[in-house]
């Protein structure tokens, strides 16, 4: 559709399909970059399938294939906790965003706000905010929420919501960037439609859950894929605000298992690695249309 | 559900209604909008805006989770610069984003130019370089860490076959930082590519085609039509890849935890230890507003560098 294709179009060269030196070298260059891409993960594979003996020298495959490897590395950790704990925060998170988000979004896109204008600004000014900025703050408002974690009502005396499942999800939840996401997929939708529910006599509120909002649904399902991946492979905020084992995430498990250079198992550690990105890796692979969408409308639109 | 079967009566018959009805209809529906609103402008309140203040009223403070805390004007900043560490992370920081938003926007854009050629299995390539992106820092970092293991790690096995001596890479004070920026470079192509192939996609076939026939260059068009049709996705992939790097964190704490020395001391990993480990909340606040400021001149930079290529 660019420069390189459109010498077709002028009739001197008719051979579209002829083989050309730079259409090979071409998919030379990307063959090799997505190995590139691609080889860090198989030879994390290939060594979850290795025995401590064979990774004292370097090889590629392993001489067997020792499944067992994987089990054993689910029982070196507490891995199936933090699975659920990973999943938890996933699902808690990205209903709290859905719910959030969509709402605030449908606002900014459809309803007469006086000021409406300077509240899509502020959102897309705090989607600029990076998380790291407000760590040390964050941390302090978590841990004072007022009658939570033995805090009175005025957020004194107790831990808040540090080491609760409250803390993991509701702060990084409904991120501005869904709140714009949500927005720009709902002004698309014509007026004509909550119009037409209007004189229905459908309510407002109606209109959005019954009429506009089942007409998102990709939009919602793009919305879920990105924060489900954001809540899954989050590491920072888990390791600042957990303190015991009983709630901490996969990210953070792996991590713990990984520091301990002196008696470091790699091939558990690999098996470990791998179960903690295969669900990420299936998800892009059934939802690529959805993350690239996303990806396209707020990086093109915004 | 019986309402919509019966849309068509209902609107002849209740037009005029509607019509006299458009005061107390907008009403209603400036009271659900702002009902709506609520929860995010509360959230974003709470978690947000009342932490962004917070940090800048905090970097004032020696506050450190005691009941006693005073002011201590701009004690924690001139104290910074006095921090070897602190100097170090900022170097450490401001060199990784230097080298690398530069290389990995100028391969994503390249590969992206390559996949936008009517490539056959163009999902296999756009799978390819964007599983890194959906993976976990984490996770990256611990296969990273695997592949840079001095004795049997794929990195020193590969170039062995080439000839070239085995390499200690994280443990090297000369090569520690410049293995974390590959594998940041690594890990972040994927989005940009994804950004910029959309983009190509919205590129103006007619003004292609017009410099076509104008008998243009490749090169030419790609940088008359290409290059300035992409200017405001440009701005977006900097700003976020800017942001991006200066987050560094989980790469570093995985891969080195600032080490050797403090070779690959980031901005976000003081913070973190100025914050949780020493408690000293007001002195790493102040830090985080030098990281703000900092952010800030590189984007603006961004911008200027953006704009003087533009009028050219």
């Amino acid at each position: 559709m660019t420069s390189a294709t459109l010498p077709a179009v002028v009739p001197a060269s008719t051979k579209p399909s002829a083989v050309r030196p730079g259409r090979i070298l071409l998919y030379v260059v990307l063959i090799i970059g997505a190995l590139l891409m691609v080889t860090p993960f198989l030879w994390m594979v290939l060594t979850a399938f290795k025995s401590e003996l064979e990774i004292l020298k370097f090889s590629w495959l392993p001489g067997e294939l020792r499944w067992s490897n994987f089990t054993e590395a689910m029982q070196s950790a507490p891995f199936l906790r933090y699975f659920r704990n990973s999943a938890l925060i996933a699902i808690g998170e990205t209903a709290f965003t859905l719910v959030v988000c969509t709402t605030a979004g449908y606002a900014l896109a459809k309803l007469p706000l006086k000021g409406g204008k300077f509240m899509l600004g502020y959102f897309i000014v705090l989607l600029l905010v990076p998380f790291q900025i407000i760590l040390v703050p964050l941390f302090m408002i978590v841990k004072s929420i007022p009658l939570f974690g033995g805090n009175n009502i005025l957020g004194q005396g107790g831990i808040g919501w540090l080491n609760s499942w409250w803390g993991l999800i509701i702060p990084l939840g409904a991120a501005p960037f869904f709140t714009f996401l949500a927005r720009q997929f709902f002004v698309s939708l014509p007026d004509e439609l909550a119009q037409a529910a209007r004189v229905d006599g459908l309510g407002e509120f109606g209109i959005f859950w019954r009429i506009m909002t089942p007409l998102i649904k990709p939009a919602l399902i793009t919305i879920a894929v990105f924060q489900i991946e954001a809540a899954w492979n989050g590491f920072l905020w888990p390791l600042m605000i957990t303190t015991s084992d009983e709630m901490r995430p996969l990210q953070l498990g792996l991590a713990i298992f990984s520091q301990n250079p002196a008696e470091i198992q790699w091939p558990y550690l690999m098996a470990g690695t791998a179960l903690a990105t295969l669900p990420m890796i299936v998800l892009f692979v059934f939802a690529q249309k959805r993350f690239i969408e996303g990806m396209a409308n707020v990086g093109i639109k915004g | 559900m019986s309402t919509t079967l019966e849309r068509p009566a209902l609107a002849t018959s209740r037009k005029g209604e509607v019509a006299k009805d458009k005061g107390t209809l907008t009403r209603s529906q400036v009271r659900t909008g702002w009902t709506l609103l609520a929860p995010a402008l509360l959230h974003s309140g709470i978690f947000i805006v009342i932490p962004v203040i917070a940090v800048l009223a905090l970097s004032l403070t020696d506050y450190s989770f005691g009941d006693t805390w005073s002011w201590v004007g701009f004690g924690n900043y001139t104290e910074l610069f006095r921090d070897v560490d602190f100097l170090a992370s900022l170097w450490h920081t401001v060199l990784y984003a230097l080298v690398v938003i530069p290389i990995s926007m100028a391969i994503s854009l390249a590969v992206a130019i390559g996949l936008n050629q009517k490539i056959r299995g163009i999902g296999f390539f756009r799978t390819a370089f964007y599983i890194p992106t959906v993976t976990a820092t984490v996770a990256v970092a611990t296969i990273w860490l695997w592949i840079y293991n001095p004795g049997s790690g794929l990195a020193n096995g590969f170039l062995s076959l080439f000839g070239f001596a085995p390499n200690r890479w994280l443990a090297d004070p000369g090569t520690a930082l410049g293995s974390l920026m590959v594998v940041g470079i690594w890990q972040g192509l994927g989005t940009k590519i994804i950004i910029y192939l959309a983009a190509l996609q919205g590129v103006s076939r007619d003004l292609l085609e017009s410099a076509d026939i104008d008998g243009a260059s490749r090169w030419q068009k790609f940088r008359n039509v290409t290059l300035p049709a992409l200017g405001p996705v440009q701005f977006f992939v900097l700003i976020t890849s800017i942001v991006g790097t200066f987050q560094v964190f989980d790469l570093v704490y995985v891969m080195t935890r600032g080490g050797p020395g403090s070779e690959t001391r980031v901005l976000v990993l003081d913070i973190y230890q100025n914050a949780f480990q020493d408690l000293k909340l007001g002195y790493a606040s102040a830090e985080t507003v030098i990281m703000m400021i900092v952010i800030a001149v590189f984007i603006g930079v961004g911008r200027l560098l953006q704009r003087a290529d533009t009028n050219d």
